[in-house]
């Protein structure tokens, strides 16, 4: 027997707010988070900007805030996020079972020193071009410092959070790029219903934004360049003229648990989780397969595991990055599985104005669709101005809309070709 | 009932050489592959000795078309990427699924459905090669030879090789993978350090159990042979810094360890559902019977005194797998050198095991290959199926002083024999992840 597992707490801090409730009001009222990159000098950059979360204190979220001094913004981001999800769920940090809790992070890489970096490259640098690593050390050793090497590694933010919970049971850190924390929900829920756990810390963190993820990006023409001095508008899912994603950053956690769990300390149920898919495209490096074969798969087993038909789904939280071929192909792979009713489930993309929170992204989205069953409202699709001939269904263009929303849909397809979906429902007992 | 999941293919590419028999040989002979870093002018690290990798054609075996494939990518590969692909093709391969004739328009693996094959990898977030940075960095300094950002922006970036980012992200090897061997199933990749291997077993068995899945790679891949990696854990003092025999540096569970031995490799296994191999006929190594992980919570820097972390996963393990502490076998243990993990995990099997820590024989080997992060408990589990199924345990290289706090029956100096097919690995991260897997082996 499978066990139920249901979302009780939710935490969240992004470019649009420090907490869950401001977040979605600003997303509902179409704000946008985008602006000038602030964290570093990224004037002479193709890209000059992003979506930064504002600065906050990290001192309310932890016990200890000295012990996160040298922590990159992505750990900073889940232990603030944590913390909102714990207490929105009730849970003191005396209240867990230590054995009996996990944690599942999708995660991205914590700060990279780059001027240390490439102080200590240029130091070794020879006149033939290459680096000796002995130049490399001579300097290196006398800047670097050891703890902020070890922050940069992806599994930092659930190491701390191990450490501020006091949760020795299974922990995961996963890496598959923009679908990270799709599938670190997703998987999560797999431990809870197989009764591995009882409790599972699970969301993403991650920021790109730094000169060496603006300089990647960049290269790959992935993020959009303009206007610079509209940079609100160019994050344009499923327009005609979108030209790239705009980088985001920040994290979602959430509190899931099996049912009779949550039940029996009489838990908030906030939403049920009840489907999860993920495949592999197995096409091609950077280009998704043109008939969106993985997408669709992962589509297709998380609606089989949550026993729901295609019109049973009120809403799909669209991995609409803004891109040309991701927005094509979604629509397409929308298309094929849904078949007629494509044309009338709503689809909208939150990265319109929260930029692409890359790991995080899939459980921000997740929590969107939690909240848009909450208020009965779906978030809307911004910048949606010029049609795009192949992108031809209901995006929920630039405003808030009222609907009825019991079953979404959440999709994330990562750079690589990993795959993820999840279903999220109303709760009925 | 669940799913029963056996392992039918090996594959692994380490200091020790090309080739899951290689890793095996090295450690029954007690032959170190640790040696001085070569890779790069290690001079001025204090840590200069290291596991590293042989020379290695990543498309060795395969299809014509898959080495077209390989050859054509292989510069937007880091090492971790490339060592990761060949670890998997030579565990498809030893799987023995039949390669289909793409001439005749064949599948490449043509009796499978191949949206049932997925993988699961231990990867890390790979550190830039220093030489792709170099001509960037020159080209933004100013006329006075100082770096900014704003020169950078204008000059620099111009400068990198635009598939750069492509070349080091931590999902990579899966992407290459899958696409040579077209796995459309579930793939994930699993950042958790020196945990990374073994967790990926455990999660990939989990989604062959939910039934996603009737074939699984699972696997890890790292090189800390690398001058930042060196660097970084050379920073936090977890390296032997004794660089005078390399093949005596790394001393698991010995009272003269020094710290661990940065290495490099590959290790894959296919996991594939008993049913299905059984209905196959496939050649089998064992039986995945359960796997645990646990976490400590020391702080990201710090490993757990009383073993906790370890303990958990085993306990987990233990439990899954319905088998009791004093019915195993033998364990291969994580035993990285490094003094504050070692006595953290020895403490971990003393709580988990209780009395049967003191009967059960422990090996390790780190002294053979040195820390291939998270290669490295794959690389354990084939050395559990491909050499422990002879009856003996071999010693664990280096241990000539046995550190008495261990309290372990650890294997000194000569084989012990195996005391039943029930063998435990075990690996753990410092500040992170243990993982713990039981399996059965074929003798």
């Amino acid at each position: 027997m499978k066990r139920r597992v249901v979302i009780t707490g939710i935490g969240s801090v992004t470019p649009l707010g420090l907490s869950v409730e401001e977040t979605w009001r600003n997303l509902i009222a179409g704000k946008s988070g985008i602006r000038p990159i602030a964290i570093f000098d990224a004037g002479t950059f193709p890209t000059t900007f992003a979506a930064q979360v504002p600065d906050f204190d990290l001192a309310p979220y932890v016990r200890n805030p000295g012990e996160f001094r040298k922590a990159g913004r992505n750990v900073r981001f889940a232990m603030a996020a944590a913390r909102q999800a714990v207490d929105d769920a009730g849970l003191a940090a005396g209240r867990f079972d230590p054995e009996r809790t996990g944690i599942y992070m999708g995660s991205g890489e914590g700060a990279l020193d780059f001027f240390t970096l490439c102080q200590s490259v240029a130091h070794g640098t020879g006149p033939d071009g290459k680096v000796s690593a002995a130049g490399f050390a001579e300097m290196g050793f006398k800047r670097y410092d050891a703890i902020c090497e070890l922050e940069q590694e992806p599994n930092m933010p659930a190491n701390h959070l191990a450490a501020e919970y006091g949760i020795c049971g299974p922990t995961y850190s996963c890496l598959t790029a923009c679908a990270a924390s799709t599938q670190a929900v997703g998987e999560a829920m797999d431990l809870l219903r197989i009764g591995e756990l009882d409790t599972v810390i699970a969301g993403g963190t991650h920021s790109m934004i730094h000169p060496l993820g603006v300089t990647g990006f960049n290269l790959l023409t992935a993020i959009s360049t303009g206007p610079k001095d509209q940079p609100w508008r160019a994050s344009r899912p499923f327009d005609r003229d979108r030209a790239g994603f705009v980088l985001g950053e920040g994290s979602t956690v959430m509190i899931l648990e099996n049912l009779e769990h949550a039940r029996a300390r009489g838990a908030k149920i906030r939403a049920e989780l009840t489907g999860y898919g993920s495949s592999t495209d197995a096409y091609r490096m950077t280009d998704i397969h043109p008939e969106g074969r993985g997408p669709a798969a992962a589509i297709r087993m998380a609606l089989q595991d949550a026993g729901v038909r295609p019109e049973d789904v009120d809403y799909i939280s669209a991995h609409g990055t803004g891109t040309q071929e991701n927005d094509k192909v979604e629509t397409l792979t929308v298309k094929l599985v849904f078949g007629p009713h494509a044309h009338k489930v709503p689809i909208s993309s939150v990265k319109s104005t929260l930029g692409h929170l890359i790991a995080a992204a899939g459980a921000t989205e997740l929590m969107t669709c939690v909240l848009a069953i909450r208020d009965q409202v779906l978030p809307p699709t911004m910048n949606l101005e010029t049609p795009d001939p192949q992108c031809d269904l209901d995006y929920v263009p630039n405003a808030a809309r009222k609907a009825r929303v019991e079953v979404c849909l959440s999709n994330s397809f990562g750079f690589g070709g990993q795959n993820d979906s999840l279903v999220v429902r109303r709760f009925v007992p | 009932m669940s799913r029963r999941i056996v392992i039918t293919g090996l594959g692994a590419v380490t200091p020790a050489g090309v080739g899951a028999a290689a890793l095996a040989a090295a450690v029954r002979e007690g032959r170190s592959a640790v040696g001085p870093i070569t890779r790069f002018d290690a001079s001025r690290h204090p840590s200069r000795v290291a596991g590293q990798a042989p020379d290695f054609d990543p498309s060795e075996g395969v299809r014509k078309e898959q080495g077209r494939y390989i050859k054509k990518n292989i510069k937007v590969m880091a090492l971790d990427i490339q060592l990761a692909v060949a670890a998997v093709n030579l565990a498809v391969l030893d799987s023995g699924l039949p390669p289909g004739d793409p001439k005749a328009g064949q599948a490449v693996l043509p009796t499978i459905d191949h949206a049932r094959l997925g993988m699961v990898f231990g990867t890390s977030f790979i550190p830039t090669e220093l030489d792709d940075l170099a001509a960037p960095i020159q080209a933004a300094q100013g006329a006075d030879g100082q770096f900014t950002l704003k020169g950078w922006g204008e000059r620099g970036i111009a400068q990198m090789f635009p598939l750069w980012l492509l070349k080091y992200l931590p999902n990579m090897h899966a992407c290459h993978a899958g696409i040579l061997w077209d796995a459309q199933g579930p793939s994930n990749s699993l950042t958790t350090s020196d945990a990374g291997g073994l967790l990926a077993v455990d999660e990939a068995a989990r989604i062959i159990r939910r039934g996603h899945a009737d074939w699984m790679l699972a696997g890890g891949a790292e090189s800390r042979v690398h001058p930042v990696l060196v660097l970084r854990y050379c920073l936090a003092n977890r390296l032997a810094t004794a660089n005078s025999i390399p093949a005596a540096a790394c001393r698991p569970f010995d009272l003269d360890r020094t710290g661990a031995v940065a290495a490099e490799g590959a290790a894959a296994v296919m996991l594939e559902a008993a049913d299905v191999a059984e209905k196959r006929g496939a050649r089998i190594y064992g039986e995945v019977l359960g796997t645990g992980a646990g976490t400590t919570t020391a702080g990201i820097n710090a490993c757990d005194a009383d073993g906790r972390a370890v303990a958990t996963a085993v306990r987990r393990a233990l439990a899954a797998a319905a088998v009791q502490p004093a019915d195993l076998g033998a364990i291969v243990a994580h035993g990285t050198a490094f003094a504050p993990q070692d006595s953290s995990e020895a403490a971990g099997l003393r709580a988990a095991l209780g009395p049967a820590a003191e009967t059960v024989p422990v090996t390790a080997i780190k002294g053979v290959t040195g820390n291939m992060g998270a290669a490295g408990g794959a690389a354990e589990l084939v050395v559990a199926l491909l050499l422990l199924g002879g009856g003996r345990v071999p010693p664990i290289l280096n241990c000539s002083r046995p550190d008495p706090a261990a309290g372990l029956n650890l294997v000194v100096g000569r084989a012990a024999p195996l005391r039943s097919d029930l063998v435990l690995v075990t690996s753990n991260a410092v500040g992170g992840q243990a993982a713990a897997a039981v399996v059965r082996i074929k003798k």
